[in-house]
Formats: C-alpha cells, structure tokens, sequence
C-alpha cells in the first residue's frame, strides 16, 4: 500500500530501504489496529451501565511480562534488520568505484564538479555544473559532498538517498541508479530564504548515452549544457498537473 | 539565581511546625495505617533550603557541562592548540590567583566555624576576608584580560580565545553573583541575623561560594593547562 | 525549610484578606493563583501559535496566493497578504517556538505543575511560594521578549525552531539580525525561570507530602511532574550554555559554530538535541500523567500496574539522555554513533508500549463513563499511540534517511505534541476546571469541541504521513515548485481545510472557557467522586488549601470499587473503617 504513495525507486540499496519500510509499516499497522480494537471494544463492552460495578484489580504480572517482552523481541528483530542497510549504506566504504564527482552545496545551488579526463580534481580541466549532474546507469557514483556556506541536504528521493552536507567537511556518499530517466535533487536541509526551490536534476544515461554527453560537454572549452531544455533520454512521463495548482511557477 | 535565598527559611528548625503559628500542626503520622518511620510530614533528611540548593547546583554543573564539553569538543578537534601566532595563557599568575580563590574558601569554612560558636564579630571578619579574597580574583583576572587583549587576543581571534573567553567570561560572572550574595549575607551577619541555629541563609550563600571556588581548579585544568 | 514556607503562610494569611488587587492576581506567591497564570499565558501564546500554523497551512495549499485578512501585514506583495519566503520560514519557526516553550510547557508543566503537586500531596504551597512567583514572572517576561521579536528590523528568527547553525550563526545567510538574538534571550530567560519552577517541585515533592503520603501513594500525575521537573532542571541548562554560545556568536564575534573561525557547526546540534530529547518526553510526561488520573475516575477502577506505571516513567526520563542523536542520523555525525542511536531509541519505546497497554488494562471490566475529560484523556492514549508508533520508522536509521526532514516527520510531531500533549493539557483543564475555579464547565460544549478537535486533528495531520511518504521536504515555502510533488498538492489543500476547522473548534473551547468562568454551575467539592486529595479541599481551594488540618494519607490514589467500601471510591484521606480495608493497594 505504501507503493501507492513512494516514489519509484531507481537505485539498487533503495530496495533495502523500501523492504524495511514496508516491514515496519506492517508491524505498527498490526500494531495500531490491535491497540484500538482492543480499546474499541473495551469501551463498547465496558460503557457504564446501572448496578453494574467495576473489577477491582490492580494489575496482573504475567500480563505486564507479556506486554513488555514481545514489544522489546519485535524491536530487537527490527533492530537486527536494520543493522545491515544501514552499514552497508552509510557505515562500510562505497563499493569501488572510478566515478566521482564532488558536489558543492550553496545558497542556494547545487555545483557539480567533474574532475575532468585527468580524474584530479582541483585541476584545470576541472568542469562544474549548476545543478545538474549526469550518470551512467548501473554504475557505482562517488559524491564528494561539500558545503560552502550553511547546512545542505542532498536529497534525492527516487534513489531513497539523503545527506546533510555540511560546511567544513567533506563527506562521501555513493548510490547506482538502475534506471535511466531525469530525477529531482531537491535540497531537504532548511538553508535560508531560498531553501524552497534549492533544487537539480540527476540525468541517469545509458553508457553510449553519457559517452556523448561526457564528450560534448566536459571537454576543456565545451561550455556547461543548460540544464531545462535539455530533453532527458526515456524520461519518467511528467507527472499530472496538480488539483490545486493556484501556483505560479 | 540567587532569589533562592529569598526563600530560605528565618529561625525555626525544621518539622515542628509548617503551619505558620495560625494553624494547628497536621496530625502525627501514627493515624495512618503506614509505617512509624515516615517522617512526619513527608519529608526527607534535608530541609528545603538545603535540597534547593542541592538541586540548584545540579542545574548549574549541567550549565557547566555544556560549556566545558564543548570546549573539549573544539579543544580536540584542532590540529593544533594553542594555535600558532597567538599569545599564551598567563598560566602561573592564574595558578596563583588559584589559590586566592581557595583562601576565600578556607575563611569561608572558618566563617561557619565562628557562626556555630556564635561568635558574631568572627563571622562578619571571616566573611569580609572571603569577600575580599574573591574580589581579588576578580580584579587579577580582569587585569590579566587586558594584558591579553593588549597582546591581540580578543574574542573574535579564533577558537582559543572564543572559548576562553567564554568559559572564563561565563565563571567569572558566576563569582560576580556569588559576590553580589555574599555581601547581602554579610550585611544580615553584620546586623546579627545568624546564630548556631539560625544559619539556614548562611548555609545557603556559603554553599555557594564553594561551588563557584570549586569549579575554578576544573577550568583552571581544563583552559590553561590541558 | 519547611518552617520557611511556614512563616511565609502565616505571613500572608494574615492579611490575606486584606491583600490587594496585585497581590492577590499579579505578584500572588498562592500556588493556585499562580497555576492560572501560567494557564492563561498559555492559551493566549496558542491563539497566536495557531494563527502563525493557519499561515503556514494557507501558503502550503495555495501558494503565493494572498492570506485572507493577512494584506496589513504583507504590504510589499502584490495583491498585498502573500506570505514572502522569509517571512514563511519566520512563521513557522515562531510557530514552533511559541507552541513548544509558551504553550506546552507553560500549560502542563507550569499549569497543572503548580496546581496539582501541592494539592495532591497535601502540602499548604509550594516549598518557595515567592521563587515560585518568580519563575512564573521570569517566564512570562521570556514570553514578552519572544513577542517583540516580531517588531524588530529584519524580522523574527527564521531558522527552525531547531536554529541550526551556521545558518542561525550568522546573520546574512537568514537576513534575520535581532530577530534571532531575541530568540536566544528569549530561551535564555525562559531557562531561568524554568530552572526556578523545577527546583520548587522537586523540593516540595520530597519534603511537603503530607503524612501517610509515601512516594509509591503518590496520584501518577504527581510522578509525572516530579520526573518532568528533575528532567528540566537538568536538560534545560544544556540549552541554555548553548543559546548563550549561539548569542556570543553572532553579537561578540566568537566561533563556537562558525566553521569560518574554526568553530564546529555540529556541536550545535548535539548540544540543542542533548537538551530535544529530553524536552520532547517533558512535553508528553505531564501528559501521560494526567491520562493515568483520568482513565481510572471515569473507569471506576484502581490504575492497572501502578508501580510498572511509576517505574516506566522513571525509564524513559533515564533513557531520555542516550537516545537524542536518533535527530542527526544524516547530519554527518559518524555512522557508527548512529546504529547505537538507533538500538537505544528501539529500546525507549518499550517503556511507553508499557505504558499503553497499562491503560487499556485500565479500561479492561471497568465502568467507562464518557464524560469530556474522559473523551481527551482517550483520544490521548489513541494519538500517542500513532505518533508513537510512528517515531518507530525514524528509529530504524535505514528507513529514517529517506524519511527525515519530510512531512512524516511533522506528522510525527504533531501527533505527539498535539495529539499527545496538547489532547493532555484539554483533558486536564476540563477535569480540574472545577477546582480550578470552583464552577463546571459545560458538556454540551465539550463534547462538540473534543469531537470537533478529534477529527479535523487527524483531518489535518493523518495525511501529513502520506505527502511524507510521497517525499515532501518539511520547511518549504511552495511544494509546487517540485514535479515530483506536484501530483500531491490536493492533499496539502485537504489538511489546509482541516486545519481551518479545527482553528474555529478551538473557539467552542474559548467560548466554554469563558462562559463557565463566569456563569458556569457551582461547582460541588468532588464531581467527579475521585479519591485524591485537592478534591477534599473546597472549589476553589482557599489560600493554604486546607483548614486547621492536613489530610492523612491511608492507601494509594486510585481506590476504586473497592468490595469491601460501601462506596465505589475510597478517598486517599478516609480512615480505615476496620482492619480488613486497612492498608489497601499500596
Ligand atoms: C511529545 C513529544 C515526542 C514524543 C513522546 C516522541 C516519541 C518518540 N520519537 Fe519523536 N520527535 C518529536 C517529539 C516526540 N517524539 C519531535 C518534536 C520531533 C521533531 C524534531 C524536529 O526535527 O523538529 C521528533 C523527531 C523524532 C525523530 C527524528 C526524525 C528525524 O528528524 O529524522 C525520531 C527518530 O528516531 C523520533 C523517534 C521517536 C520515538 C522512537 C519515540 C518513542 O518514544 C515512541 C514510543 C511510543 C510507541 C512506540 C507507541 C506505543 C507503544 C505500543 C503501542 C507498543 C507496541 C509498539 C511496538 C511493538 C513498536 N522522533
Ligand atoms: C506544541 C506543538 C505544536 C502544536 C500544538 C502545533 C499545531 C499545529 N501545527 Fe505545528 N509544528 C510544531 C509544533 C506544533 N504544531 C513543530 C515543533 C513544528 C516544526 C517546526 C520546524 O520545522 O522548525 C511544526 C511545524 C508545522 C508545520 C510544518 C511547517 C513546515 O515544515 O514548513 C505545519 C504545516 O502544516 C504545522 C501545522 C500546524 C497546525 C495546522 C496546527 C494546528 O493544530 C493549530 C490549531 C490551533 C489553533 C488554531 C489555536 C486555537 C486557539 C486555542 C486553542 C486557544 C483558545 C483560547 C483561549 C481559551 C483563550 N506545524
Ligand atoms: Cu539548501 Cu535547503
Ligand atoms: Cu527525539
């Protein structure tokens, strides 16, 4: 049911996450559902009527036993599969990868540097966009996230990633699309006025795809490709006009 | 925060009586169904005043916590500290200045010494002494501000003299509070307010200035010396 | 010392009749008189918190489009009344701000605080009947300097109520200049005051119960306050050294926070979260004991597991302090410190599951009488469970980095808060109303407003998980402006007309509030034949509560259909008929 509501998914330790998601989601469904059944029918049956008196009872220990150890083994096992999502996303090192960009946040852009044939970044051949960056598809990507003024958030919801990018620190991130199309880089960390609106675009390209885009445009003089009028190869169809769409845009 | 003092009590022991001489006391415990051990009324070892300010000085150490933490946070986090071209700490004038702080500690013990012997002149001596040894602090440790401004390092010098200025800054005006308590507490000594059962008031403010001594040896380590 | 508190009382009793307008309503040092203080303060600072929410709502559902009756104030739009990006990052960070600090915990812990633990423990005040004046004033004086923020150059603080630095460090990466120092100031004071108000109710819990009044007879509220106090009294200052930092930042020029200076922008935010934790179970602990009053009056029935009750408390205010960093899981903080976060938060809910199925043990063959203190007390429980439960999706890290920083998060949020506390706080102003001020309010009223509030609440906030699920960031100005979110906006319309219903259901409360002020029915000593203490003194109880005499204390709160009373309550203060109903419960 949650799939009605997330974005799909495009990236591979997503599935990870969506899983879990899904797990917990049934869990305090069931949950919730048993809580306010019980106290439903606690009310309809217990509603005050005449002469009747209340049970005189003060607890029952066997009861509250119960009631503690299954929510602690129901975490304990929640927390066990969380475990490894997790280290395989944030804690253990990205799987190798030749990949990299390095992704300055500022108010209130994303710059996106490529190191340039030499792989060497810092070095003349460097090249940086404005909020767009461009990937092959099934490939391992390398974000060297930096901030230059105030905290960011590289958020990227088809790919279930997000990271803070903070000033004074670089910090590594990786994620391997799996499927080619354009997907929104919105900024998810308040930075100012212009924190609505921070926003890019990641273009995932089929190899031969970025081949000729990484020849057009990141050759030494090629200038940066504007992001907008760029027409995305097999992009996800846009999505339906909004019903309160009053907005200027 | 002083104002606990306005609340502390005036010359009555504890227990007897918390109905104000207008109403009768509440009924001895031995009614209640409960064990004979339950103090009457309620009640622990400690009376208010000095619970209070157990639990005041609680507050204040987590305060300090704060700061102190973060400084370390700051503190271990640079490559290298004191950070080059800046001056250093005036760390044996401020060690001796240590000492004075310590000094007004011990004459505030003798303080209560004289006050349990009802000793009045004592008293108010005693903590004249502790003041004056306080205010001495302070005025060395301006003099030394300065000296250090002198030299450039102001507060907007980088990470070393943010933090020492703060913590420092923020201690000094604890000793400034506690100053400002102590000769209000000297004035009611003066006017013989305080004897061996009325010192709950004393209690209090000495309580106090210890603790504000007591954290200086920590800053004094943690700042200058570490 | 309790001698103290004693010639203070004899001190005002005596010209206590002849005590003036001002010492009797302003400068009053009687618990009671203080407690509607608070009590007021925080419901007038809820209108204005509300009315900043009904902004935020109106520009989230309709962006850029100009705020009914709002052109006076944004004059520079054309049409005048749309809310600038600026000032939405204003409003909802003041929102925030005002409901947390000048809401929630003016109401709960200062309120119901002041009014509930003398009273209930059988003491004549509070250990310090003027600090307790005090802290009342240093609040309210907090609250006024919050509210001038609104009137500086530059406007409020807008960082989140979180500030995060660098962005709160510095002035114009915001734009905001004064605004933001005020807040500091502002929270400053308040932790002063506040600092004063828990050193009194600890003092006063341990050393004021009256006899027989041992901690395990304590009413659970009692429990409540006195664990919310010791939490405040120590989470409190962290924030407060932190605030400071932040002020010196940005007015001294030092670099705590300013990586520019070599300062550490992630130390603030372990410093505010050190203190968030904690904050966010003294927002909801009042609350929880308050539930646990209510349920067993309107069950007729002794609480089910009072010790696991008292003891579970006493776990979550421990666990409290190991728990925050589950707010910084895509911070940068090291990954590592992460999945100990995450194990500890899994652990904490435990205590509350504890908690919950106490109360509906509680309900388990009891009588249920539903009148409206009842009703919040219920739809409490039924709240805390959602947003409870839902706290369990960001406690699993994995799931918590694509769900932080959306509006699953506000929703989470709200449930607890508005759904947890805020449905606490209604519950107890209904059931203590007539203590509070000797009159009943009025049924008919109270029911149309819980069930007014109960559904547009989950009106508004229930669809909040499903926009987060669908990704939208919190703390945007125009979700429009993002393809992925557009096919969403209808609900962001739907909650906005929630939340305009539910705004105009509180005015059945104020209208409630006020007309049983004054017209409202007599209120009798007991309406509700509960066994604990304040109901044995008159509605309102007189200035030192009690006649000549103190209340003894013979058996535990919540004494109820006791088989062998005549009776279906037994209160705390009746003495044994025979030996047999000696000693009962506790
Ligand atoms: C009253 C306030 C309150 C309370 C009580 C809680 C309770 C909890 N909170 Fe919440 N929280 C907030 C107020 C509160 N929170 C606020 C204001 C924020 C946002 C701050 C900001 O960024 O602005 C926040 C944010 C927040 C985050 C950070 C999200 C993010 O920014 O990424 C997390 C992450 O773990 C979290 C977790 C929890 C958990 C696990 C509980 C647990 O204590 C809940 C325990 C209760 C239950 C679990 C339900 C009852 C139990 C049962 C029915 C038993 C069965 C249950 C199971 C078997 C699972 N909260
Ligand atoms: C105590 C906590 C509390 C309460 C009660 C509320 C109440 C409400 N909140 Fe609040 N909210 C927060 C705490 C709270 N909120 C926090 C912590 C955040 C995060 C901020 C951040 O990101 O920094 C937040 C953020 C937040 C957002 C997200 C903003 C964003 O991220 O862009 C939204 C959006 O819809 C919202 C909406 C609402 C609404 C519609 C209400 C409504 O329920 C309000 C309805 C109430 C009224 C209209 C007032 C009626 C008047 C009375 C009841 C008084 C009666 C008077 C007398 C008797 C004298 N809130
Ligand atoms: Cu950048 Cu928000
Ligand atoms: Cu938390």
């Amino acid at each position: 049911m949650l799939d009605w509501w997330l974005p799909e998914n495009v990236s591979t330790y997503g599935r990870d996450i969506d899983w879990l998601f899904h797990l917990i989601y049934y869990i305090t469904g069931i949950t919730a559902i048993l809580v306010f059944a019980t106290m439903l029918v606690f009310l309809v049956m217990y509603k005050d009527r005449p002469g009747r008196r209340a049970r005189y009872t003060h607890g029952n220990t066997t009861l509250e036993i119960v009631w503690t150890v299954i929510p602690s083994l129901i975490l304990v096992v929640l927390t066990f599969l969380s475990a490894p999502a997790w280290s395989r996303i944030k804690i253990q090192a990205p799987p190798a990868s030749d990949f990299v960009v390095r992704v300055t946040a500022k108010q209130f852009n994303w710059q996106v540097t490529y190191p340039g044939p030499d792989g060497q970044f810092g070095t003349a051949d460097d090249k940086t966009l404005l909020d767009e960056m461009h990937v092959p598809v099934n490939k391992v990507v390398h974000v060297h996230l930096r901030s230059q003024d105030v905290i960011h958030s590289f958020f990227v919801p088809n790919f279930r990633m997000k990271q803070d990018a903070v000033p004074g620190r670089e910090i590594v991130q990786w994620f391997e699309a799996t499927k080619t199309g354009k997907y929104e880089l919105p900024c998810a960390e308040l930075c100012g006025f212009g924190h609505s609106g921070m926003r890019g675009w990641i273009y995932v390209h089929t190899p031969d795809d970025y081949q000729k885009w990484a020849a057009e445009n990141l050759r030494a003089e090629a200038a940066p490709a504007a992001a907008e009028e760029k027409k995305p190869e097999a992009a996800t169809p846009p999505p339906a006009p909004a019903k309160g769409g009053k907005a200027k845009r | 925060m002083s104002p606990i003092i306005l609340e502390s009590p005036l010359a009555r022991p504890p227990g007897l009586d918390r109905s104000g001489g207008r109403i009768p006391p509440a009924p001895p415990t031995r009614d209640g169904d409960d064990d004979p051990r339950e103090p009457t009324p309620g009640g622990s070892r400690l009376d208010n005043a000095r619970l209070a300010m157990l639990f005041f000085l609680a507050g204040e150490s987590m305060f300090f916590a704060g700061l102190i933490s973060s400084f370390l946070v700051l503190r271990l986090g640079a490559p290298l500290w004191p950070p080059p071209l800046q001056p250093r700490l005036p760390v044996l004038v401020t060690g001796l200045n240590t000492l004075v702080l310590l000094a007004s500690s011990v004459a505030m013990i003798a303080a209560m010494r004289a006050v349990r012997r009802d000793d009045g002149r004592a008293l108010v001596e005693r903590l004249a002494v502790a003041a004056a040894l306080g205010v001495l602090f302070l005025v060395v440790q301006g003099y030394e501000w300065a000296r250090l401004i002198h030299y450039g390092l102001t507060v907007a010098s980088g990470v070393y003299a943010t933090t020492f200025y703060t913590l420092i800054g923020v201690h000094a005006a604890h000793v400034v509070g506690a100053l400002v308590w102590l000769t209000a507490t000297l004035v009611l000594a003066a006017r013989g307010r305080f004897g061996p059962g009325r010192l709950t008031r004393l209690r209090a403010c000495a309580t106090y200035w210890h603790y504000v001594v007591g954290l200086w040896p920590i800053l004094y380590l943690t700042v200058y010396l570490l | 010392m309790s001698a103290t508190t004693a010639s203070a009382h004899a001190h005002t009793a005596h010209e206590h009749h002849e005590l003036g307008f001002v010492r009797t309503y302003v400068f009053s040092t009687d618990h009671k008189m203080i407690a509607r203080q608070f009590l007021f303060l925080g419901l007038i600072m809820m209108i204005l918190g509300g009315v900043l929410a009904l902004m935020v709502r109106w520009q989230l559902a309709w962006p850029e489009t100009p705020i009914p009756g709002m052109a006076w104030i944004f004059t520079e739009t054309t049409p005048p009344g749309i809310i600038q990006p600026p000032q939405y990052n204003m409003a909802f960070t003041m929102h925030a701000t005002i409901m947390i600090f000048f809401v929630i915990m003016p109401i709960l812990a200062g309120s119901f605080g002041n009014f509930c633990i003398p009273l209930m423990i059988g003491a004549r005040d509070m250990a310090f009947p003027l600090l307790n004046m005090l802290s009342f004033w240093v609040t309210a004086t907090a609250g006024v300097i919050m509210l001038s923020g609104f009137f500086v150059e530059g406007g409020h603080a807008a960082a989140g109520w979180t500030s995060y630095v660098p962005l709160s460090a510095v002035p114009e990466y915001t734009g905001v200049n004064w605004g933001q120092n005020i807040w500091c100031i502002s929270l400053f004071t308040m932790g002063i005051g506040s600092m004063m108000g828990s050193i009194n109710y600890i003092t006063t819990i341990i050393n004021m119960r009256a006899p027989g009044m041992h901690l395990f007879r304590m009413p659970l509220v009692v429990w409540s306050l006195f664990i919310t106090a010791i939490l405040l009294l120590l989470a409190l200052p962290v924030l407060t050294s932190g605030v400071a930092m932040l002020l010196f930042d940005r007015t001294l020029g030092t670099s705590w926070f300013r990586p520019s200076g070599g300062g550490e922008p992630l130390l603030w935010q372990h410093l505010f979260w050190y203190f968030g934790h904690p904050e966010v179970y003294i927002l909801i602990l009042p609350a929880m004991g308050i539930a646990s009053e209510i349920l067993p009056v309107f069950s007729r029935k002794p609480i089910f597991g009072y010790h696991a009750m008292a003891f579970s408390m006493i776990g979550i205010a421990f666990l409290s302090w190991v728990v925050y960093g589950h707010h910084m899981f895509v911070s940068g903080m090291n990954p590592s410190l992460g999945m100990a976060f995450m194990v500890s938060t899994m652990i904490i809910a435990v205590p509350s599951a504890i908690k919950t199925f106490n109360w509906l043990g509680t309900l388990w063959g009891g009588r249920i009488q539903f009148k409206v203190p009842m009703l919040f007390a219920l739809g409490f429980v039924s709240m805390f469970v959602i947003g409870g439960l839902s706290g369990i999706f960001m406690a699993s890290t994995p799931v918590d980095i694509y769900i932080q920083d959306t509006y699953f998060i506000v929703a989470h949020i709200h449930y607890v808060v508005f759904g947890g506390s805020i449905f606490g706080a209604f519950a107890a102003i209904y059931f203590w109303f007539p203590k509070m001020f000797g009159r009943m309010t009025n049924p008919v009223l109270g029911h149309l407003h819980f069930w007014g509030t109960f559904i547009f609440f989950n009106w508004v906030f229930f669809p909040m998980h499903i926009i987060g699920v669908g990704g939208q960031m919190r703390r945007i100005y125009n979700p429009m402006q993002y393809e992925f979110l557009q096919h969403q906006q209808h609900w962001n319309v739907f909650m906005t007309y929630g939340a305009l219903l539910l705004g105009a259901t509180q005015i059945l409360f104020a209208i409630n509030f006020f007309w049983s002020l004054f017209a409202g029915r007599k209120a009798p000593l007991n309406p509700w034949n509960s066994n604990t203490l304040e109901w044995t003194a008159a509605s309102p109880p007189p200035h030192l509560n009690w006649g000549p005499t103190l209340p003894t204390v013979y058996r535990g709160p919540y004494e109820y259909s006791d088989p062998e009373a005549t009776d279906d309550y037994l209160p705390q203060n009746q003495p044994p008929a025979r030996a047999g109903a000696r000693a009962r419960g506790h």
